[in-house]
């Protein structure tokens, strides 16, 4: 049983990987700064690197969002089950449906979830879901927009250049940052590790100290770290050729100064978070780094109801996981043979999005979540080049 | 409430982000005024840019280096 469910967390972590690659190093295979083999190995090699920084948000996935141990109440490695199954099956919805939504809160929802349906709403630690959680997830993704806008704002304002006798302006010469683009998306990729490889870790822990091997309130042990790192890592280079497939449709309409900016904020905003043991979603935190850097540059304006609809997406996520999750806990504990039946519909889940997406066609729309964020700015100038790849955009999801 | 974490997370997100973009900006803004070729711009215009490139180097390494509890133990 635990040794299942260890199995079914590794796989969840490699699906991270394989489906955020993109996130980070999309913009600089795009504007040709890197390679798309070196970028994914890159991806792959600190995503790896990442997962062995730190082990906050782990301890918050593992001791704070759950009640377990010493309150008496008894969290089993069935009910933990029922919430990765649940997070799976709504990643596979939405996968399927092509709705923006975020793995970690698909993770959480189905746990909480889970919990409620199997043990009751005491063994939910709502307080430190509030605190670690659902606030990160709202403030994280303004925080980095905000923060990307000033960063876009000064770095246009400090290299434009234009000639101090007739005003006119000179070549912005700007190419640098497209090399800069190589180092920040890097440092996404890092914090990608971080952040994401930890909520793993956090789940096995949490099955290691339901199961009575391990003290409760004890943070990973080194084979769980190392497992989720090359998990993840595995996760991230095999998910790679959809982005080298992807190439051919055309990516975000963003300039290397900005990417850079963007970029900046997000690994900025994750790694500050991961330190403090926020466990948030890094596709959240692009999104609103994407966002806020098309705000920065001048000439655009934000296509609202776009962004209000990936808003949408992310604040369904959670229920709707958790809803699952609660169906799958109650399925399980009607006895072994709900357990089975569980195991063997999630088992198929996988087989068939596995299968799936080997068939799909891989356009921007699926491969790229943020993407989805990148269309909710309009450039002024580029305006007929954007609504064209709206319109490609929906042709591809029917 | 943890408002205060909130708050440490905003302001070094913030730091972080606008040190390391201007002295990135600075770098390329120099590195471009460096490669005119109308104009003859003093020798030291170079070498800053490198050192800008250099600090925004250190500044991330130094933001890891603040974040990996290994070397804070």
């Amino acid at each position: 049983m635990v040794a299942l469910v260890i199995t079914l967390a590794l796989f969840f972590d490699f699906t991270n990987g394989f489906h955020d690659t993109a996130n980070a190093m999309a913009t600089p295979i795009a504007t040709g700064a890197i390679k798309p083999k070196t970028a994914v190995a890159l991806a792959a090699v600190l995503n790896l690197v990442g997962a062995f920084l730190s082990t906050e948000v782990a301890k918050t996935v593992s001791g704070g969002i759950i009640r377990e141990g010493s309150d008496g109440i008894q969290i089993t490695p069935a009910i933990i089950f029922a919430g990765l199954m649940g997070a799976i099956l709504w990643n596979m919805i939405t996968w399927l449906k092509g709705l923006p939504s975020s793995s970690s809160h698909a993770l959480f929802g189905g746990l909480i979830g889970a919990a409620i349906a199997g043990i009751g709403l005491h063994s939910v630690n709502f307080a430190s879901v509030l605190q670690k959680v659902l606030l990160p997830a709202v403030f994280a993704p303004v925080i980095a927009a905000a923060v990307a806008y000033v960063c876009t704002r000064l770095a246009y304002a400090l290299t434009s250049r234009h000639d101090p006798e007739t005003g006119s302006k000179l070549t912005q010469k700007r190419g640098g940052f497209r090399t800069g683009q190589i180092f920040t998306s890097s440092l996404v990729a890092l914090a990608h590790g971080t952040n994401d490889a930890q909520k793993t870790m956090g789940i096995i822990t949490l099955v290691l100290i339901s199961a009575g091997s391990q003290e409760p309130g004890s943070g990973p042990q080194f084979w769980v770290i190392a497992a989720c790192a090359l998990a993840i890592a595995i996760g991230t280079y095999s998910g790679g050729w959809r982005i080298i497939r992807t190439m051919g449709s055309g990516l975000t309409d963003v300039k290397p100064a900005q990417g850079f900016a963007a970029e900046t904020s997000t690994a900025a905003a994750i790694l500050a978070s991961s330190h403090l043991g926020f466990a948030l979603s890094t596709t959240h935190v692009a999104s609103g780094s994407v966002i806020g850097s098309g705000m920065g540059r001048r000439g655009t304006t934000v296509r609202w109801g776009t962004a209000g609809k990936i808003v949408t997406g992310w604040l369904f996520t959670l229920p709707a996981a958790g809803i699952v999750g609660a169906l799958t806990a109650l399925l399980v504990s009607t006895g072994t043979v709900g357990f089975i039946i569980a195991a063997v519909a999630g088992t198929a889940a996988v087989i068939f999005m596995f299968f799936a997406s080997r068939k799909s066609h891989v356009g921007h729309h699926n491969a790229v979540e943020v993407e989805e964020a990148g269309q909710a700015i309009r450039f002024a100038k580029k305006k007929a080049a954007a609504v064209s790849r709206t319109n490609n955009s929906k042709d591809g999801r029917k | 409430m943890k408002w205060l974490e909130l708050v440490q997370v905003a302001g070094a997100t913030l730091a972080a982000a606008v040190t390391v973009t201007v002295l990135y900006a600075l770098g390329v803004r120099l590195t471009a005024i460096a490669g005119d070729a109308r104009t003859t711009q003093p020798g030291w215009v170079r070498p800053l840019s490198y050192v800008c490139f250099a600090l925004c180097g250190v500044a991330v390494l130094f933001g890891l280096y603040l974040i990996i509890p290994y070397f804070s133990k």
